[in-house]
């Protein structure tokens, strides 16, 4: 095999082409599918995201194509750099994170982002915001509800 | 080039919410179930409490209860899931559940529900009244009093549940000498009753118990000579409500232990020479050819744990073997791989500053995999009701 046929170009939907190893890319099940078809060329086009958050999931599947090896150190260093690797991300971007580890199919990265928006949202307020609703209760059915579940509602 | 938040709100879709809600503490579950009627609805339905009982699965802690001083209390604390051998001994504080001032004892836990027994001493009789506890939401039902009382003055009590009706019932079974009679409850909504059921063999039962899929199993002594014990395995089918028996001299001492599906147990003894511990796993193959397979496996001595106090708390899921031990207000947990034959040891605190010798006045209970059920927090039987002598705080 040839050096470039080990590579392989991903364009974002705004046209931002990234070229990255094969082993990186494969990580995304849709890509590995899109490869096996033999439907594509070497550059894949995806349409469903953008070049800011394409270069993100690149940053993680190199970290997780790196050391996919399951050596002690390894698995510990790799949570630690999954923790910051989502620590700083507003809202929006995880959002967009989890939709295009969604749309690429890969697995562990929709866990991590998702797991992040999970933790947060912690409060009602929070939980509103995220899906954009309104409360359509009556005062009194709400009151109902926080009274059945009286425990979720002590701190 | 990136969509503004109002957008990728409308956009998420449907499941990928209820992914990220699967990975929620229940308690948060039961708090945005009041943020509006659809989602309240959602949030109930049978597809999400499936999903969310999944993702707990990923998530297990331990269960520790503490008793003693006519105190009982409950805490949990993470499960490790990969719990590989470090060099450091990590501390770190335990999540307080609740606290119930009174003399209670732990019986065991069954699918994510706490079966204890406390003494009523407003009573004339000093009768025991098991209750049955949800961790997690702090709701508990007391059960109803059996008519004949000297039933009380010895028996043990077991929690199971059956998987395919999703029904817990509650199996009250005393000494032989104070009545040869049975009894079971289904936990329900309707007015609880005890009713009989009919145990071939004339057994004392053990206090242990282990639920795997439907199936309780517990210790019993035959007393056959009335002085050596000659143990069995008794196995009783939730759904069916049917004993059987299964001969094991070995189990003698043994924990009862769910080895990835199967029924185990695993005796712990410690070599005081070499200052190792061997553990003696057996787990059951086939139950009806009762073919067992067994395992010998040696801990080397562990240089923040004293191996010669420790107990074998459970099996994980995955496989580990759990070891405790409660000393100093300390709960030490060592996770032991058999596959790899290594080790991994935590401390657990924030159980309170009692004296030193506390080990004397306090027992601890560790639970391997509890994992938080929407199904069994929205139990409507389960209710702390005001007329119970139980004083939570």
């Amino acid at each position: 095999m040839s050096k470039s046929e080990k590579k392989i170009v991903l364009k974002s939907l705004d046209n931002e082409a990234f070229e990255v190893e094969k082993a990186v890319a494969l990580q995304s099940q849709t890509i590995w599918v899109m490869c096996e078809d033999k439907c594509v060329g070497n550059e894949i086009p995806l349409e469903n995201v953008t070049g800011q958050i394409l270069a993100k999931v690149i940053d993680y599947c190199k970290k997780h194509a790196v050391v996919d090896g399951d050596g002690d150190e390894s698995s510990e260093e790799l949570k630690n750099w999954d923790t910051e690797f989502t620590k700083n991300m507003d809202q929006s971007t995880l959002f967009n994170m989890i939709l295009a580890a969604n749309y690429l199919n890969i697995k562990s990265l929709l866990n991590l982002t998702c797991q992040a928006v999970a933790d947060k949202t912690k409060t009602i307020d929070e939980f509103h915001t995220f899906l954009n609703i309104e409360n359509n209760f009556t005062p009194e059915e709400e009151a109902q509800i926080c009274q059945e579940n009286l425990w979720a509602f002590d701190d | 080039m990136m969509k503004r938040r109002e957008d990728i709100l409308d956009s998420i879709p449907l499941d990928l919410s209820l992914e990220i809600f699967s990975r929620l503490p229940s308690k948060s579950i039961a708090r945005f179930r009041s943020v509006s009627k659809q989602w309240g609805s959602m949030l109930h339905r049978q597809y999400f409490t499936e999903l969310f009982l999944t993702r707990s699965w990923a998530r297990q802690r331990l269960l520790i209860t503490l008793e003693g001083n006519g105190e009982f209390r409950v805490f949990s604390s993470p499960q490790l899931q990969h719990p590989y051998g470090k060099s450091s001994f990590v501390v770190v504080s335990a999540d307080f559940h609740v606290k119930f001032s009174l003399p209670a004892k732990t019986c065991g836990l069954t699918s994510g529900l706490i079966c204890f027994s406390y003494n009523s001493i407003n009573k004339v009789e000093n009768a025991l009244v098991p209750v049955i506890f949800n961790p997690t939401t702090r709701k508990y039902v007391s059960l109803p009093k059996l008519t004949n009382s000297s039933w009380y003055k010895a028996f043990n009590i077991f929690l199971g549940f059956d998987p395919i009706d999703k029904q817990f019932k509650v199996l009250f079974m005393p000494y032989p000498e104070f009545g040869n009679e049975n009894r079971i409850l289904t936990l329900g909504t309707g007015e609880m009753s005890w009713r009989k059921v009919q145990c071939p063999l004339s057994l004392y039962p053990l206090n242990k118990w282990i639920c795997i899929n439907g199936v309780l199993y517990y210790l019993a002594d035959r007393m056959s000579d009335g002085k050596w014990p000659s143990l069995m395995i008794v196995c009783f089918d939730v759904r069916s409500e049917k004993f059987k028996f299964i001969e094991a001299e070995e189990c003698f001492y043994a924990t009862l232990i769910n080895y990835k599906g199967k029924l185990g147990g695993i005796r712990e003894i410690y070599d005081n020479d070499s200052n190792t511990l061997e553990l003696r796993m057996w787990v059951l193959e086939d139950v009806e050819k009762q073919e067992w397979s067994k395992y010998v496996y040696t801990l080397q001595d562990d240089e923040f744990v004293d191996l010669s106090f420790v107990t074998v708390a459970g099996v994980t899921e995955t496989g580990e073997i759990v070891l405790s031990m409660y000393k100093s207000n300390l709960v030490y947990v060592i996770y032991f791989n058999p596959e790899r034959s290594t080790h991994q040891s935590i401390g657990i605190q924030g159980f309170g500053d009692s004296d030193y010798n506390d080990v004397n006045r306090h027992t601890a209970s560790v639970f391997v995999d509890y994992v938080e059920d929407l199904n069994v927090n929205d139990l409507k039987y389960i209710k702390s009701s005001q007329d119970l002598n139980i004083f939570e705080e």
